[in-house]
């Protein structure tokens, strides 16, 4: 829980207008631990720790939700489509096995 | 022909010896088991309710046929669907057939998003076939799959 995990949002492209679809990438950086692992050097087995739940809120509206499971790869992306209504933040928030909470967010700022 | 006998007597010996301590070693360390291990068709059953998917071509799976590290394999899903509030896609699964726990991801989607689409990496332990199980919002479930030859499993 203490540990402070790297996450990024991006937004391609980099300038959309309002009303356009935009294709917005979240990725964090997380060893998604399945539990079947074991340390070479100590011959222990990893404990599982992995994301449960990926929420997608733009404007306080959830516009996806996602149920992960352990199969996901180290180091997750999760890239969706948006479609840009108006000026507003777009917040990813996600949960983890061990009860780990992040949250990200990036303003959301149409042109033209 | 005695040669040849003193050696096959020797290759299961040493075959049976070699088999003991593996045995022993297993029974000490259990195999360790995912924690929530899911079959494929138990995980299919789950997300439809017994009903069965329509293998359609609306549905567009990405994955690569030849995968050299099972840890890092990108999947793209991608539906024809025109994401309106009367008829859009209302969830992606991804799932494995062969890994311990089938089900990868589940994605609800809502008309913002304006295009059903959903890319992610996963893990796959062999090779196998990759699954990418769509719900529309009318009720009705599309199927799309791939099979992915893994040259290094990636799970554990």
């Amino acid at each position: 829980m203490a540990e402070e995990r790297k996450s990024l949002i991006k937004i391609k492209p980099k300038r959309y207008k309002d009303g356009e679809i935009v294709k917005v990438s979240f990725m964090v950086m997380h060893p998604m631990d399945t539990g079947m692992g074991k340390d070479k050097k100590t011959k222990k087995i990893i404990p599982a720790k992995y994301i449960n739940s990926v929420k997608f809120n733009y404007n306080g509206k959830d516009i996806t939700t996602m149920t992960v499971w352990e199969s996901l790869s180290v180091n997750p992306v999760f890239t969706i489509y948006m479609k840009v209504n108006g000026k507003g933040k777009l917040t990813v928030t996600y949960t983890d096995n061990t009860g780990e909470v992040h949250e990200k967010s990036k303003k959301i700022k149409p042109k033209g | 022909m005695q040669r040849r006998d003193f050696f096959k007597k020797i290759g299961s010996v040493a075959a049976v010896g070699a088999v003991i301590p593996v045995m022993s070693f297993a029974a000490d360390a259990p195999k360790p088991v995912s924690p929530n291990k899911m079959d494929y068709k138990v995980a299919v059953d789950a997300i439809t309710g017994g009903k069965a998917p329509v293998k359609s071509s609306k549905v567009k799976l990405k994955v690569p046929e030849i995968a050299e590290n099972g840890a890092v394999v990108p999947v793209t899903v991608e539906v024809d669907s025109p994401m309106t509030d009367s008829d859009y896609v209302k969830a992606i699964h991804v799932l494995s057939t062969k890994n311990s726990n089938a089900r990868c991801i589940d994605v609800n989607l809502t008309p913002a998003n304006g295009k059903a689409y959903f890319s992610t990496r996963i893990k796959l332990g062999g090779t196998q076939e990759v699954v990418g199980l769509v719900e529309l919002s009318n009720g009705e479930f599309l199927i799309a799959s791939q099979s992915v030859k893994v040259t290094i499993g990636g799970c554990g």
